[in-house]
This record gives structure tokens, C-alpha cells and sequence, in this order.
């Protein structure tokens, strides 16, 4: 019984960040259907600067809030340079290629700096371990699901009772309809890369202090992510997280009752095979391109 | 279809006449060191270690007046973990550069990967980190893969007498990363255990930046041991303590020396008590040679506490395999790669980290390696600090 816990409570924190990051993904997608895929390394350097600025003397929360605003600069950014000289021009997909190279940039400078090794950021959640049913957890690891679930709320909230979630609702819809509208079409993408990077930045502050800050911490979730966002149906912010998390639990169960080898061969497997049965994904809507 | 097979034809030309000429200058070698380790990638921290321990012997014996009235220089290549990166920069070592000898680093994979192209080369190749049994046994004749550094096979040996000296239910568990160095060690520690008559309770294996390992620790708690021998890194050494306080087991812990990076800094009062193997310390009583790379380490990094060394074992390995390659070359004669693979036989010399007397052994394949695990050390964490295990808090 003890064991079955461990394994949600477990699985939940990972799935967790695969719902975060799956989230980012999501927001990025519905304003540009283009998603920006060094989104794991906002999660890097999240966790990076959190412990850089820490060194550097500010105090814990303001180190962590800064490297998450941060994060939120970096979507902005990337999505400028990166995504939006692409955007105009029909089907391309060189998006992907900038954006894919702009992370393995961004992961390079970071193993410069720490010169490969991961970093301790402290945090009051790992101090010790609380016991649940005989199982044991970090309170940092119990908030990192919560807080998935939250900013899934939040961003319910904000697109249905703000205008830029409106806005956003719009773009998402039909993006030139939505600029014959007035809609700032730019404005929109650019806002959501910017939430997105903040969620992705956010995401790694949670989880560095678990598993500590590295140049490569955000590689697997980064990647996870985009799996959870595509199984969960990209297009349903419930529908990633709720995905996110099931994936991580399963990786628990697959870990503990076959083995840590057999977890990515599983879990990918069910990729395919949910893309197989549902190619919207879970909770996806189906998407109509007019040609 | 004719213009390309004749540029086929002229490309194969040029390549035949480039090896004539390559190997014409083959006869001669340039008084250089060919450093392929990984200084990008999540072992960074190695060849940093390497290059300084390397650097500080080239120092001292140019100072000395070099070797055969040249002096040694070091060229630095970077294989960032990647085994490709280390075929290509042995090749460039070698055949552009065309120093004496490569000095091997970090990732037993790439080192794997060294061996063919060394040998078709035949340049000498020097290993001062990378540890894997086969990468220097590798069964060829001549051998030109040398090493100063542990040897998984002696290392399982030394780990597995440690854990049954602490054991009292006999019962060890093994936690390895799923690497070609983790799974590599797996049969050793198994050959191991299985001379003293006892099997593994439990072997369990994760892979690299995997962020939780409780499923691990409770079958590995459940499986009644009380020591666990570790063979990771310190990111996922750190994962497994972690998930060990969770789940309420308190084992012994005794690692592998991929645990002696920064593991005190990341675990906290978690790692105290975590015993590691390695080659080397600084914080040992030190004979003259120790106190005088203490004062080049100081002098080039600006360290001057001992205990803030990271990386100890890499730059000592790394010191005395330049020396015995100066010595190699000095019995030789001559930059030439085949003489110098055959006067490492010969070399004799009392080093930083323990005495080669001789050095290698023509006669005993097991002795391409010239650091014997008598010369071994443990050492434990200790509030952030790795210290001697000997005179420890833990050594009771």
C-alpha cells in the first residue's frame, strides 16, 4: 500500500512538470500554431539564474521571482527573433530550426558556466520529508503539481475574463479575423510566448531545489512536455495537465513494477499508440486548416 | 554519370597520395601531448581537472629543460562525452598534430571508441580518468592503450571488501547508471561479490538526469540490504540519497568515484557519511612532490585550501602521466610512437599518487594499468568536504 502511494505521490511531482512545461506548449501553440521548442531550457534557466542570484545576495524569493521574469523576457525574445520572421511566410517550419538551435545556444553558455555541474538551490520544501500513508515526499514536490493545477485555472480565468485572454481566445480561433478586428495579432503571440516562458521559468525554480539546477535539467522535461502537450491534445489546457500528470504516475508504476529501463520504451509506446487511436490527441479538438 | 566517376576517381588519387605523404611523416613526432577530454557536457568539471594536472608536469619539466632538449607542449581537444568527437580528435592528435601521445579522459564510451583508431594509428594513448576494465584490457597485442587511473575491475574489488567490512546482514545493493561505465561495472561487482561467496541483494540502474529513484530504493530496501554500493554520478548519487530519506533507509552508502564532484554541495548533510573511492588526495600529509603541485594549483587557480580541490584524483593521474610519458620518450630516444609504446615498459619512477615500480608489464595484460589497488583511498563526505576516511568521524 505504502509502495502504491510512493509511487503517485512521486509520479504526481514529476507529471507535474511535464503539465507545466505541457502547459507553455499549449499557450504558445494556440496564439502562433508554432510552439517554441527550447521551452525546457526556460525551465534551466529558471532554475540557473534562481541559484545565480541567490549567490549573488538577494534573498531567496526575490532571486527566484527575478529568474522567472526572466524566463517570461526569454519568450518574448526568442519569439521575436526566432518564430515571428517565420510566421508570415506559409507553411514554413524554419521555426523549428531556430528555435531548436537558440536552446542548444543557450544550453552551451550554461555548461560554460557551470562547467557540467548541477547546482543546489536551497529551498525551506526539502529541509525533510513528510510521510503519507507510509510514504515519503518533499512538501517541494507536493506543491509542484498543485501549482500545474493552478496556473491551469488561472489561465481559464484570464482568457475568459480579461481581454487579452479574450484577445488571445480570438487569435487562437482565427488569427486574421481576429487582426481585421483590431486585434493586435504580434502583440497577442508575443504576450504568450512571454506567459509561457514565465510558466516554464516558474516550473524550473520548483524543481531545481529536487533535482538541482543543471545546464541539462531542462532537456527530458522540455521534452516530455511536448509529448504530454501532443498526447493530452494541444489545444485543451485541462487536457495537458490532467495528461502531464497520468504520464508521470505511470512512470513511476512502470519504474517500479518493470523496471527504470523499461520506462521510456512504455511511455512512448503509449504515445504512439494513444496518437494511433485519438491523432487530436486525448482532449484535443480536431483542427480544420482552410486551404 | 563520367564527370562524377572521374571526380571519384581524382578524390581516391588525392586520398592514396595524402597517405603516402602522411605516412612518410610518420618516422617523426613532435614534442607534443594531444589532451582529448570532455570539456563541454555534464563531465566539464574532468577535463579542466586533467588539462591542470597535465599543464603543471609540462611546467615543471620544461622548466627542467624539456625532454630530449625540446620542450613538451600540451594541446588541448574537447570530446564534450561524445565518442565520435574522441575518434576524430585521436585522428587529428595523431596524423595533424602528430604529437607522441593522446591523454584520455573522462567517458569510458569515448575511450572505448579510442581503442581501434589508436591501434591503427598506433600512437600511444594514455588514460587518466576513464576507468571501464576493457578499454585498456582490450585483448590487442601490441598494446597501445595505457592507463593511470582506477580500473572498474579492482575498483568492484575494493568497493565490494569496504561494503562486506561494514555489512552485517551481508546483504549489499547495487545502484548503477545505465551507461556504458554503469553497465560495464555490473558483471564486476557481481565477479566480486561472487568471490566471497555471496550474490547481490539487489541491482538496480537508472539513467542520467532521471529526478526521482524511489521506486529503486524500495526495492532495494525491501530486499533486506544495508549497504549500497553506488556507481553514478554525484546529480543522480544525489537523486538516490534523496529518495533513500524519503523512504526511511538508512544504508551505507559506498560509491564509485563518480560521486566526488560536488555531491557534499548538492545532498547537503544528506551525503555526510557517503564513503567514495579515489586515487588521489590533497588533504593527506604530503610528500614533496604533493606540496609542490599544491603550490603550481595555487599558483594557476588561486586555491589554497586543499579541501576546496575538486576533482583531486584527475589532476594528480593526470600529472604523473605526462612524467611517465617524458620518461617513455626520455628511454626512447626519439619522438616516435612505436618507441615510446615499448619504453613504457621500462619506466620506473616514485610518483605523486603512489610508486611505479615498474610502471606497466609487458608480460601481464592486467598491468597496462600502472596504479595497483593497494594505492587506492577512501574517503567519505563530510560536511560539504571529501576527507580521508582514515582519522574520519565515520571511522570507528
Amino acid at each position: 500500500m505504502s509502495t502504491v502511494v510512493q509511487y503517485i505521490l512521486s509520479g504526481l511531482a514529476i507529471g507535474g512538470i511535464y503539465a507545466l512545461v505541457a502547459l507553455g506548449f499549449h499557450i504558445m501553440w494556440s496564439s502562433a500554431k508554432a510552439v517554441n521548442f527550447a521551452h525546457g531550457d526556460t525551465l534551466m534557466i529558471g532554475g540557473l539564474l534562481a541559484v545565480y542570484f541567490l549567490a549573488a545576495g538577494l534573498p531567496l524569493a526575490l532571486a527566484c521571482l527575478l529568474a522567472i521574469l526572466v524566463g517570461g523576457l526569454f519568450g518574448v525574445v526568442l519569439e521575436r527573433i526566432a518564430v515571428r520572421p517565420f510566421l508570415g511566410q506559409h507553411g514554413s517550419v524554419g521555426w523549428m530550426l531556430t528555435t531548436i538551435a537558440i536552446g542548444i545556444m543557450v544550453e552551451s553558455v550554461a555548461t560554460i558556466q557551470t562547467q557540467g555541474y548541477a547546482l543546489p538551490l536551497p529551498s525551506p520544501g526539502i529541509a525533510s520529508s513528510i510521510q503519507i500513508l507510509g510514504a515519503g515526499v518533499y512538501p517541494q514536490e507536493l506543491a509542484i503539481p498543485v501549482v500545474a493545477l493552478i496556473a491551469m485555472f488561472g489561465l481559464r480565468l484570464l482568457q475568459h475574463h480579461t481581454l487579452i485572454g479574450r484577445a488571445m481566445r480570438a487569435v487562437a480561433h482565427n488569427g486574421a479575423a481576429a487582426s481585421l478586428m483590431g486585434i493586435n495579432v504580434f502583440r497577442v503571440v508575443a504576450f504568450s510566448f512571454a506567459l509561457a516562458g514565465l510558466l516554464g521559468a516558474a516550473a524550473g525554480v520548483l524543481v531545481a531545489p529536487v533535482v538541482q539546477a543543471s545546464s541539462t535539467m531542462g532537456v527530458l522535461p522540455g521534452l516530455k512536455g511536448f509529448a504530454v502537450a501532443i498526447i493530452g491534445g494541444i489545444t485543451s489546457a485541462p487536457g495537458v495537465v490532467v495528461a502531464g500528470l497520468a504520464y508521470g504516475v505511470m512512470e513511476k508504476f512502470v519504474e517500479g513494477y518493470i523496471s527504470s529501463a523499461a520506462r521510456e520504451i512504455v511511455g512512448f509506446s503509449v504515445m504512439i499508440l494513444t496518437l494511433l487511436v485519438f491523432p487530436q490527441g486525448l482532449f484535443g479538438k480536431r483542427e480544420v486548416m482552410k486551404v | 554519370m563520367l564527370p562524377e566517376t572521374s571526380l571519384r576517381g581524382t578524390l581516391l588519387a588525392a586520398t592514396v597520395a595524402l597517405g603516402l605523404s602522411a605516412t612518410g611523416a610518420f618516422a617523426q613526432q613532435e614534442p607534443c601531448i594531444g589532451n582529448s577530454v570532455a570539456v563541454t557536457g555534464p563531465a566539464a568539471f574532468s577535463g579542466q581537472a586533467i588539462k591542470l594536472g597535465a599543464e603543471i608536469a609540462i611546467d615543471e619539466i620544461n622548466a627542467a629543460g624539456g625532454v630530449l632538449g625540446k620542450k613538451l607542449k600540451l594541446i588541448q581537444y574537447d570530446d564534450a562525452g561524445a565518442p565520435p568527437r574522441g575518434v576524430d580528435n585521436t585522428r587529428r592528435i595523431a596524423l595533424a598534430d602528430k604529437c607522441i601521445a593522446v591523454l584520455g579522459g573522462f567517458h569510458s564510451t569515448v575511450a572505448l571508441a579510442q581503442v581501434d583508431p589508436i591501434h591503427e594509428i598506433g600512437i600511444p594513448y594514455m588514460g587518466v580518468w576513464a576507468a571501464n576494465t576493457k578499454a585498456i584490457e582490450n585483448g590487442r597485442d601490441p598494446n597501445f592503450m595505457f592507463r593511470i587511473s582506477a580500473k572498474d575491475k579492482w575498483v568492484a574489488r575494493f568497493l565490494v571488501d569496504e561494503a562486506l567490512k561494514v555489512s552485517k546482514s551481508g546483504k549489499i545493493a547495487f545502484f548503477y547508471e545505465n551507461t556504458g561505465w554503469g553497465n560495464g561495472a555490473l558483471p564486476d561487482i557481481k565477479a566480486a561479490l561472487a568471490a566471497k561467496g555471496k550474490e547481490l541483494a539487489a541491482a538496480e540502474t537508472f539513467n542520467w538526469n532521471d529526478q526521482d529513484m524511489t521506486p529503486q530504493v524500495i526495492r532495494a530496501r525491501d530486499s533486506g540490504a544495508d549497504v549500497a554500493i553506488v556507481w553514478s554520478l554525484d546529480r543522480e548519487a544525489n537523486q538516490i540519497l534523496r529518495s533513500m530519506d524519503k523512504s526511511s533507509w538508512k544504508p551505507t552508502i559506498i560509491g564509485a568515484w563518480g560521486i566526488s564532484g560536488n555531491l557534499g554541495e548538492l545532498a547537503g548533510p544528506l551525503a555526510n557519511g557517503v564513503r567514495v573511492m579515489q586515487t588521489y588526495s590533497f588533504q593527506t600529509e604530503q610528500s614533496a612532490t604533493g606540496k609542490k603541485v599544491l603550490a603550481a594549483i595555487e599558483a594557476k587557480t588561486g586555491i589554497k585550501d586543499p579541501k576546496d580541490i575538486k576533482a583531486a584524483s584527475g589532476i594528480a593521474d593526470a600529472y604523473d602521466a605526462v612524467y611517465l610519458l617524458a620518461d617513455a620518450i626520455k628511454i626512447a630516444g626519439a619522438y616516435d610512437w612505436k618507441k615510446v609504446q615499448a619504453a613504457l615498459y621500462e619506466v620506473s619512477r616514485d610518483g605523486l599518487v603512489a610508486p611505479y615500480k615498474p610502471a606497466f608489464d609487458k608480460k601481464d595484460p592486467e598491468r597496462q594499468d600502472a596504479l595497483l589497488p593497494q594505492y587506492y583511498l577512501l574517503t567519505v563526505w563530510h560536511d560539504g568536504k571529501l576527507i580521508p576516511f582514515k582519522g574520519s568521524p565515520y571511522d570507528k
